[in-house]
């Protein structure tokens, strides 16, 4: 036993060492980080750019003259402005020159006054680059307009607006601010998991599928060290460059939150250490599961780019579901739990969503990960008995 | 001491190593001497336990290397055919690693270690990572590796391939140097003129057989020639092993 992890200790330092002198792979796992809070500060510039576009309208307006009463109604209503709309609306807007324009067509007056169903457009182009806030909401204050005119018009021939009105829409928002905070960070998990895919990806294969194609593996299998030990020192290393990459990952993710300008989405961001902590704490533990899961993919690999590209498209596998799941919660369920990345995303999220982690879903989740561990490490160790896994025929 | 009796090895339908047996005493060279292809290497791993032979025995200094691997290996000292170094590791790192692995104590380690370098001239390297060496130093390098652990066994697996000839001079002079200190020494060549030189027996492998065994000067009486290059081509049939 002594001899087992005296030699496992041998082997994780040998590698960390050798790991920490890959001066190259380390700045390009790096470099990316350093870029996320610049990232994330542009992201959240930009939403919050469109949310206070949407709350502050001017309304280029074409025939204002044939609905005075229109017109000045909108004029009242917070944060719009009305201003004439330029002679050739159409061209105005392909060009750019504004967004969008109000057009009221010269019948409405008259159509208006013998209640008749006045039509009024809204000429837009494209409705991306964040203007379908804006155009949604002046589309809902005509309609709010047109239907406080009905309800009078009904009232005056003596029938009651409830008539015209047989289904009415509620929508209750029942979500609490920390919620939508979480779902609005969302990809924090997904982050959070591809600094772990990427942290170990180099090590996990160098010293596999590359310490065979430098013709090194022949000579360290032939040391009588333990099997065992080589692959548990060998899955250490690359475990605590995932690790370390994870933090850091969370670390850019903090800082990235801490300057952006969330408050200006009307979001109060009430990550404070501890749910970050525990966020990052759920998440952990999959990293001993995801390198061990590299190594055996890497040992399989004929050659260390074949090794690459293996565990890079390994990346992807997990991704999938996280990407699809990102701007919804998730139902909980026990079998999401037993799966590794599916399971540590529930935690988080309810982590992030200030409901705390049950303690039995943590340990669920860490047993069923470290489970799968074994099972990769396992394989791993079995791969390095066979012929052609050793010699690489 | 190393044994090996009735050894047999195919690779699908290719027999590499067929009924191959011989002995390796203390003390003595042994020369495994064929052409590229029959079967040294096979039957090399197939002593320290990296393949698992068809059929066969294998004993060092009576322990079943087939049985137990890995006992069998703490009493030798491989040069594998795959010789390859960590790039970024210096020529001593590498010796520490591999010291370390096979359970040598701090003291003891950087003894053995200054002897090697010493021993094998590795003074001017020593401190270099293994990416800037010579073809030479990195021989050299895998060799201190194998020998760390003062192993009683030696296998040697085409220990001069692609050196220079000062270099080539230097390993020699390590084979006798062991054989001095009573090792066990077997290493596998397919040039005549080094076998020549260093060994005491010649195993004389073809096709994955063992074709004529002996000391050079038997080898020279069961032929009736004079010259070891013209016994190989007498025994292996062709003219396979000029260089």
């Amino acid at each position: 036993m002594t001899n087992l992890v005296a030699a496992l200790a041998v082997v994780l330092r040998k590698e960390l060492v050798d790991g920490l002198r890959d001066r190259r792979s380390l700045i390009s796992v790096l470099a990316p980080l350093a870029l996320l809070p610049l990232l994330f500060y542009v992201a959240m510039d930009q939403a919050s750019e469109s949310v206070e576009r949407a709350r502050q309208i001017k309304i280029p307006v074409v025939g204002m003259e044939h609905a005075r009463e229109l017109i000045g109604w909108l004029d009242q209503q917070a944060g719009i402005e009305i201003e004439q709309g330029p002679d050739q609306p159409r061209e105005a807007v392909r060009n750019g020159d504004v967004d969008f324009v109000l057009v009221i067509p010269e019948d409405f007056a008259e159509r208006f006054a013998g209640s008749e169903t006045a039509e009024v457009e809204i000429i837009v182009e494209g409705m991306d680059r964040g203007l379908d806030r804006s155009v949604s909401r002046v589309r809902d204050l005509i309609r709010g307009y047109g239907r406080a005119v009905a309800d009078q018009r009904l009232i005056v021939r003596g029938i009651s607006p409830e008539v015209a009105r047989p289904v009415r829409v509620e929508t209750l928002e029942l979500a609490t601010q920390q919620q939508r905070t979480a779902r609005l960070i969302g990809f924090m998990p997904l982050l959070l998991v591809m600094g772990i895919f990427v942290g170990g990806l180099q090590v996990a294969i160098d010293s596999t599928a590359g310490e065979r194609e430098r013709g090194s593996l022949e000579p360290l299998l032939v040391i009588p060290a333990p099997r065992l030990s080589i692959i548990g020192g060998k899955w250490l290393a690359a475990t605590a460059f995932s690790l370390a990459s994870a933090l850091l990952t969370a670390a850019m993710v903090g800082i990235g939150l801490e300057f952006s300008p969330l408050q200006r989405l009307g979001l109060r961001i009430e990550l404070d250490g501890g749910v970050m902590a525990l966020a990052v704490a759920v998440i952990l533990p999959l990293a001993f599961s995801v390198t061990a899961l590299q190594m055996v993919v890497a040992t399989m690999a004929r050659s260390y780019k074949e090794a690459q590209s293996y565990v890079s498209f390994l990346m992807l596998l997990p991704m999938l579901p996280l990407i699809l799941t990102m701007d919804s919660e998730i139902e909980d369920a026990i079998w999401r739990l037993m799966v590794p990345v599916l399971g540590q995303q529930q935690l988080i999220q309810d982590a992030m969503g200030g409901e705390g982690v049950a303690l039995v879903d943590f340990a669920v989740t860490a047993l069923s990960t470290a489970a799968f561990a074994g099972i990769c490490l396992w394989l791993t160790s079995h791969l390095f008995r066979r012929e052609r896994i050793v010699f690489g025929r | 001491m190393i044994e090996v009796r009735g050894l047999r090895k195919c690779f699908g339908d290719v027999v590499a190593v067929d009924d191959v047996s011989f002995e390796a005493r203390n003390g003595e060279v042994t020369a495994l001497l064929g052409e590229n292809g029959a079967g040294k290497t096979t039957t090399l791993r197939s002593i320290y336990g990296l393949i698992q032979p068809d059929a066969g025995e294998v004993r060092v200094d009576g322990v079943d290397g087939i049985a137990q691997p890995q006992s069998a290996r703490r009493g030798l000292g491989v040069l594998s055919e795959a010789r390859g170094l960590y790039p970024r590791l210096t020529a001593r790192e590498h010796m520490r690693y591999f010291a370390h692995l096979q359970g040598l104590g701090r003291a003891e380690t950087e003894t053995r270690c200054e002897d090697l370098v010493e021993l094998l001239g590795m003074g001017d390297f020593a401190d270099r990572r293994a990416a800037g060496l010579s073809h030479g130093e990195n021989t050299k390098v895998a060799l201190a590796r194998a020998l760390l652990h003062d192993p009683a066994n030696i296998l040697l697996d085409e220990p001069t391939t692609g050196l220079d000839v000062m270099s080539t001079r230097a390993v020699r002079e390590l084979i006798v140097q062991l054989r001095e200190r009573g090792k066990c020494v077997v290493f596998s060549s397919h040039v005549m003129q080094e076998v020549a030189a260093v060994s005491d027996r010649i195993v004389v492998v073809s096709a994955g057989r063992v074709i004529a065994s002996g000391t050079p000067a038997e080898l020279r009486r069961s032929t009736g020639l004079d010259d070891l290059e013209d016994v190989f081509v007498a025994l292996t049939g062709h003219s396979g092993a000029r260089e």
